[in-house]
């Protein structure tokens, strides 16, 4: 505690600085999670937080007593993986090929359009992904039948919409994530590419042995950061794109659907607050866990 | 120096940041403290006002409040000049302004639901049990009104009849206003007549005349008959057809097996009438009466009528006569014909009183000026006309052929005119039928025909009154109502390859969900409710 005193009035300044932003996740962050209580509360206008009867677990019971938990938080995670890695991958590559190429102008020019799906709306993506993939006259529908192929339901196959729903994704998020990582590429020093173009180096050698490494701590934290939201699905995606089609539950359902899907009827802030505290429960432990593990193998790169 | 200087300013833009957020919070804060403790005096000073209003008859106005005032759906587009108008009126009246806000029809449910969770402070709000009304005025969202009424409404205390009130009656206290304005809502379809008759298909009366023409316009014509999201459509037909009384919810999979039969109370998919139904259904989707993706389609399927799309659409009596009444305006060629399902068992309920109505949630600051304006809203045309029709001359003009109705928009506005519009939100929540000045139904001729029919099949509706709030079954609901999505509408839309596997699968997910004990909840409730009405 002394330490801690003593450290604080060395860094007078710089605590001072850091203070806002710890004011405001105390704010917003913090105060908030005593809500988490809702959980555990049969809540009634009346009541409130804190007046509302207590009743333990019985809020996580619609949760275990379906028996589908563990498909949802199978769904969820699954999808989440894919999300992060396609897009990560994508995105380094899509950053490095925009680093290498000659012409201010282009480059910019396909930078802006990249970045444009990002801000397309979830609601837009559904209609776009309805249009393309309707039975009636949807446009892969049409251009088969126009072909004289046959044609294909896709709205009662579950098969195609894992597909379809991550390259939507990766799609929406390919610009904002490109321009992260550019912004990496950038403040790599010229020294390095200097001296190994005097050493003879070709492009692909800087690119494997300058950007690649140097890149890698940027990686794994963009990777931390997301694996924390792994529990949480996507909602507006798979919401728009999937809708009320209970034939394609079976491979796009996750537990944020689930839980709007139940609740939207009865609306309920105690089972609702529990669906959302399963989550962030599990993305915490998730997090630590990973984080455990990368300060094990390369103790520089871990968040904490 | 500079060092010294630079690291002050530094010290210095670091302490401002933190002033600025500490204010910013703070203000809020204490501006919240401010707002609270305001209501707080202004409730006490006006129970004190009370007592003395009670003996001058005579409600107290003295100090000028703005209200907060919510309706369902969106604002028309002349609102802010209506509401501005109304304003110069109540404050003239009433010495009050309120805020008028709109929910938009977008996720409505989420957002009325947040309002009233969230204790905003709201003076009165719509409210209705096909918004969970029942629900909300059982777990105290409201506040009871019995004490107020008299006081504050006597006008609306006088008019509104007896019966209507005790249907807004939860537990003793009345939580509601309702609106007085008798209606028939039975489901049923319409369709396009001209069709019908250039094809020779026979007059729809039955299921099999349904797909008799569904099959004739679909081969005649080469169109998808119900075109978009036909669920509603189908479900709707379904329940009406074996004559199943849905109770506690309209989402829910509870039914009573007939009127006649009010206690024989079953889950539907475990009926062998389901059975029937859903092999029915296949083969008509087979048929290709509607698409595969139809449970993805966000289109409504009257959008498809109007473009020559489609031929069929699901509405009520009233909301067909509006669809009809408008499709009139937008393309006359088209002639649509109605076929309402109470006609499969010649049977109608009217609409419970709570239907539409207003409610002041528990968090009100002024609930009773809320009601002084409701009560002012409801008796008097002035008002009536303005927060209803909107502004004469803009939004609409006396009938010259009988000054009791009026025409919107005004006549002799050209089609295509932007700027007279007919005025339209979602003013249920007050409406009283002998304020109207529009004809039932958008003025459809036919419309009184039907009403003469409903009127003499009309049968009291007993199932509206049972009061059910799920609180022991909840997290049993919750799952039900996931799996009738998963499993059930497919179902439903004969979009399964094999009925009968699909259908054992649906049951088995049921019963695995719980849907056994919500049905033992909801006939215990239900029990309890006809045991009070006296019925066997």
């Amino acid at each position: 505690m002394k330490s801690f005193l003593q450290e604080m009035n060395r860094n007078k300044v710089l605590f001072l600085m850091i203070a806002p932003t710890l004011l405001f996740f105390i704010v917003f962050s913090y105060i908030p999670m005593v809500g988490v209580y809702y959980a555990f509360t049969r809540f009634s206008f009346d009541g409130g937080l804190f007046g509302s009867e207590f009743i333990g677990m019985k809020n996580f019971e619609f949760l275990f007593n379906s028996g589908v938990l563990w498909n949802l938080t199978k769904n969820t995670v699954l999808y989440n993986i894919a999300f992060i890695l396609i897009s990560n991958i994508l995105q380094l590559l899509c950053a490095i090929f925009l680093s290498e190429l000659p012409g201010k102008l282009f480059r910019k020019t396909t930078q802006s359009i990249m970045f444009l799906p990002f801000f397309v709306s979830f609601v837009l993506v559904g209609a776009f992904v309805f249009n393309l993939f309707n039975s009636d006259n949807g446009v892969v529908n049409t251009m088969l039948s126009q072909l004289g192929l046959p044609t294909y339901d896709f709205y009662v196959h579950t098969a195609p919409w894992k597909y379809i729903i991550v390259f939507f994704h990766v799609w929406k998020g390919l610009g904002y994530g490109t321009v992260i990582y550019l912004a990496a590429i950038m403040s790599i020093s010229d020294e390095y590419h200097e001296a190994a173009k005097i050493d003879g180096a070709n492009i692909f050698q800087r690119v494997r042995h300058i950007i690649m490494p140097m890149l890698v701590p940027t990686f794994i934290l963009l990777i931390l950061l997301s694996l924390g939201g792994i529990l949480k699905g996507q909602f507006d995606l798979f919401y728009q794109v999937i809708g009320n089609n209970g034939l394609l539950y079976n491979s796009t359902d996750i537990i944020d659907t689930y839980v709007y899907r139940s609740l939207a009827v009865n609306f309920d802030i105690g089972m609702g607050t529990a669906a959302g505290l399963y989550q962030s429960f599990f993305g915490f432990v998730l997090i630590i866990t990973v984080n455990y593990i990368i300060r094990k193998v390369r103790s520089d790169y871990a968040l904490f | 120096m500079k060092r010294q200087i630079r690291s002050f300013s530094t010290l210095l833009v670091a302490i401002m940041m933190m002033v600025t957020i500490l204010a910013a919070c703070g203000g809020g804060g204490s501006d919240k403290k401010e707002t609270s403790s305001d209501t707080g005096t202004e409730t006490k000073t006006e129970t004190g006002g009370e007592e003395q209003t009670a003996d001058a008859g005579k409600p107290d106005t003295s100090k000028k409040v703005q209200l907060n005032w919510y309706l369902l759906g969106d604002a028309h587009k002349d609102t802010p000049k209506v509401v501005e108008e109304w304003n110069k009126m109540l404050e003239k009246d009433l010495n009050v302004t309120v805020k008028l806000n709109f929910t938009t029809w977008t996720d409505w449910t989420t957002k009325y639901n947040l309002l009233l969770a969230s204790g905003e402070k709201i003076d009165m709000i719509f409210a209705s049990s096909w918004a969970d009304y029942f629900k909300f005025a059982n777990q105290g969202a409201f506040l009871p009104l019995n004490d107020l009424l008299p006081t504050y409404a006597p006008e609306t205390w006088k008019s509104v009849p007896e019966q209507d009130w005790k249907e807004a009656t939860v537990k003793g206290n009345i939580y509601a206003v309702p609106a007085t304005y008798p209606e028939y809502t039975p489901d049923g379809i319409v369709y396009r007549e001209d069709w019908r008759e250039e094809l020779g298909l026979p007059q729809i009366t039955d299921i099999d005349s349904i797909e008799a023409y569904l099959e004739g316009v679909k081969n005649g014509k080469k169109i998808t008959p119900i075109n978009g999201k036909a669920y509603n459509e189908i479900f709707t037909m379904f329940k009406a057809f074996n004559n199943f009384q849905q109770i506690g919810g309209d989402s829910g999979v509870v039914v009573s097996k007939s009127y006649d039969t009010p206690r024989d109370i079953v889950a539907y998919p475990f009926t062998p009438e389901f059975e029937q139904w859903a092999h029915k259904m296949k083969e008509w989707k087979d048929k290709g009466f509607w698409n595969s993706d139809t449970l993805s389609n966000q289109k409504e399927a009257g959008d498809a009528i109007k473009t020559g799309q489609g031929a069929v659409y699901w509405r009520n009596a009233p909301g067909a006569g509006g669809y009809i009444m408008g499709l009139k305006t937008t393309n006359p060629d088209i002639k649509m014909g109605y076929f309402p399902y109470s006609r499969f068992h010649n049977l109608t309920m009217p609409t419970l009183s709570v239907n539409n109505a207003m409610a002041i949630p528990k968090s009100a600051p002024n609930p009773e000026r809320s009601l002084m304006v409701l009560d002012k809203l409801r008796n008097d045309p002035k008002y009536y006309d303005l927060m209803s029709y909107g502004l004469e001359g803009t939004n609409y003009s006396v009938d010259t052929a009988d000054s009791k109705y009026i025409v919107q928009p005004p006549a002799g506005t050209p089609k295509d005119d932007k700027v007279h519009t007919s005025y339209g939100i979602a003013s249920w929540g007050y409406r009283v039928e002998s304020m109207e000045r529009v004809k039932q139904a958008s003025g459809w001729p036919e419309f009184d025909s039907l009403l003469t029919e409903f009127k003499a099949q009309s049968k009291p509706n007993i199932f509206a009154g049972v009061l059910m709030d799920y609180a022991p079954v909840k997290s049993q609901q919750a799952a039900v109502n996931s799996v009738i999505q998963q499993y059930g509408q497919p179902i439903m839309m004969g979009l399964v390859p094999d009925v009968d596997k699909a259908i054992a699968t649906y049951r088995k997910q049921l019963e695995s969900a719980g849907v056994n004990d919500v049905l033992d909840y909801i006939k215990e409730q239900a029990n309890k409710s006809f045991d009070e009405q006296g019925i066997q």
